[in-house]
């Protein structure tokens, strides 16, 4: 399948006093279309500031984006600005990022008006989008106050999807939400991809999602990808050690589960002292010499399986 | 067996709205024993935080208590003044809230947050540091004096929420009462968290009442679980009963739905159809019916009553799952 988007060694930095902090630090990835992504890692690796610097809302300091197939300009604030109607974003707070003195058909109506849209009548356009994401046309007339946790997602899918975008991006789509609940969400965006042959890249820290939903996946540490691949193959067979530690501590809701735990050590290092040679060094169970002094250059492995370690796992 | 730490008998609040009493909380019972760690589990809505709130009489100006009593330590909470409240909050019963961030002041250093919640202790402000200085280190927070003078934005996320836990600990409670404390974690720092409260907690012997929606986390960490359904105990008993043997439809539902069991990957999760009943007008008989996909005449009429020993459920078809189950 065609290429969507890709990135090439995309950089954030913010100045901070005396200095510097790199939040993305040289990430790169290609999404195809009707595929989904997904990037997992920690509160504070980089995730939402790449979904941000991906969509103009963060400004990048080095790199280069391509959406299909051309390169993205950046901005006078540095910031690359992408089609807004061919890149859509869901933001993490489902009723904090809807306006709360607009009622449901007045939000989803605003997309149009904001692209100029002629062809189509915002009104009808917004009951229509209500409908597709399994609200009923009831639903047009209430306040962001008045919806649940679940309803208010479902808005903001169908406000996300409104100008049919080719590329999704949702930052933690389903937190918050309780198991039955993201079971929809998640459904419903499966099925509007299959519709629509959207590329979705979901952000998010939790594994047991990015499991059933994604294709490929990326695990993001200190603003690096230390691995991405296959999400079924890196699941089965992690080749870092920190993501075979992220996928054994993903708690079992079996009660019977051996506790097949990798204890890691210590704190996740500020990004204001990342740590010299390998970063994860400071943490990983199988720290040697060489992790202290070198930097593991990208290692790649069979079918796009990248990752950062001199003593990968072995299977 | 030892008296219980907290009691819970029969207790109902309902919330003052425009359209009528909302019955936020039914009949519910709940006991915590000494040293016990016990777990809430059910969705949005279902009651956890209502029930909490009553417990630490924070609730919003427009709840009622309907009926029940609160007891704890053979004290009829709901009966203190907002002053003998006081004087328990922080002492007896402390809490870890959900977002570190937000629970800790960003204004002020580690360090004076810690002595401030030591207010009534009398001791000197050099003892008063040198006791969080020891609780950081309890808590597993390396190099703790340095700590001390940092501020909430300077800690990552995982040492925040350690940071809250040294802090509700700090007094020695005899409950601790823990809301969803590591959502906002990553899986490794999860585990970290779960594991130090199970060491504390047999340190201290305090009882832990551990609300979450992850039932990963409820399963690694309780030996005794709840389940509320939209304002009502449905379900309750040890942990690997009710996770192995569920015996009410919502349970299997909830545990069904969770994608970490589902071993296969599925692009089609399941999901309870249905929404949550009106809890302004409530319906009769099973609060549960109308999503069951067993329901029979006298489930509309007659609610069920929690019924077991150990292992209780309110549902009128226990007899029958058995019959059916493998």
């Amino acid at each position: 399948m065609s290429t969507l988007l890709a990135v090439n060694d995309l950089r954030v930095r913010y100045p901070v006093r005396g200095g510097f902090v790199d939040v993305v630090h040289g990430v790169s990835l290609d999404i195809k279309r009707g595929e989904t992504t997904a990037i997992v890692g920690e509160s504070g690796s980089g995730k939402t500031t790449l979904a941000m610097a991906l969509c103009g809302l963060a400004p990048v300091y080095g790199g280069e984006v391509r959406f299909e197939g051309e390169l993205l300009q950046r901005d006078r604030k540095n910031r690359l600005n992408p089609d807004r109607k061919r890149v859509a974003l869901m933001f993490q707070d489902p009723v904090g990022s809807l306006n709360p003195r607009m009622t449901v058909r007045k939000a989803l109506a605003e997309p149009f008006r904001i692209h100029k849209v002629e062809s189509a009548d915002p009104d009808r356009e917004a009951l229509g989008l209500l409908d597709k994401v399994g609200l009923g046309e009831d639903f047009a007339d209430r306040y962001p106050h008045q919806l649940s946790g679940g309803q208010a997602r479902r808005v903001g899918v169908a406000r996300a999807l409104a100008l049919r975008p080719h590329l999704l991006i949702a930052d933690e789509p389903t937190a918050g939400l309780d198991v039955s609940v993201q079971g929809e969400v998640l459904n419903l965006l499966s099925q509007l991809q299959q519709e629509m042959g959207l590329g979705i890249l979901v952000i998010t820290h939790n594994l047991n999602i990015v499991r059933h939903v994604a294709d490929r996946m990326a695990i993001m540490y200190l603003g690096r990808f230390i691995e991405q691949g296959d999400s079924q193959q890196i699941f089965s067979q992690p080749r870092h050690p920190y993501t075979a530690a992220l996928l054994a501590a993903n708690p079992s809701p079996d009660p019977d589960a051996q506790p097949g735990e990798i204890e890691l050590k210590g704190d996740v290092p500020s990004l204001l002292q990342r740590p010299p040679g390998c970063e994860f060094h400071t943490r990983c169970p199988g720290v040697r010499e060489k992790c202290r002094g070198l930097f593991p250059e990208v290692s790649i492995d069979g079918e796009h399986r990248q990752y950062h370690c001199f003593y990968p796992l072995d299977y | 067996m030892t008296a219980p730490v907290l009691d819970i008998r029969g207790l109902s609040i309902s919330y003052g709205t425009e359209a009528g009493a909302l019955k936020a909380l039914r009949d519910v019972d709940l006991e915590v024993g000494e040293g016990s760690i016990i777990g809430i589990v059910g969705e949005s809505g279902c009651g956890k935080s209502t029930l909490i709130s009553a417990i630490i009489r924070l609730l919003a100006p427009n709840a009622q208590i309907v009926q029940g009593a609160v007891n704890f330590k053979g004290r009829d909470l709901l009966g203190l003044s907002s002053e003998q409240m006081r004087a328990l909050r922080g002492d007896e019963i402390s809490m870890v809230f959900q977002d570190p961030m937000t629970s800790l002041n960003p204004t002020l250093t580690i360090g004076r947050q810690m002595s401030d919640v030591q207010h009534r202790s009398t001791v000197s402000r050099s003892e008063k540091n040198a006791c969080s200085v020891m609780m950081l280190e309890r808590v597993g927070i390396p190099d703790p004096e340095a700590q001390l003078k940092r501020y909430p934005h300077h800690l990552s996320g995982g040492m925040r929420q350690r940071v809250a836990i040294a802090m509700a600990l700090m007094a020695e409670p005899s409950l601790l009462i823990a809301d969803e404390p590591t959502t906002a974690l990553d899986a490794t720092l999860e585990v970290q968290i779960i594991h130090r409260l199970k060491e504390l907690q047999r340190e201290f012997g305090c009882s832990i009442l551990f609300i979450s929606h992850h039932l990963g986390v409820i399963a690694e960490l309780c030996e005794e679980v709840i389940v509320m359904y939209a304002g009502e105990v449905v379900e309750s008993g040890p942990l690997r009963e009710v996770f192995i043997d569920p015996k009410h439809p919502y349970t299997r539902k909830l545990l069904e739905c969770d994608p970490a069991r589902i071993a296969e990957p599925t692009r089609e999760l399941p999901v309870i159809e249905g929404s949550l009943p009106n809890l302004v007008n409530l319906p009769d008989g099973c609060i549960f019916k109308d999503r069951c996909s067993k329901a029979e005449a006298r489930c509309g009429i007659e609610p069920p009553k929690m019924s077991g020993d150990g292992h209780r459920a309110a549902c009128h078809l226990l007899d029958h799952f058995q019959e059916t189950s493998p």
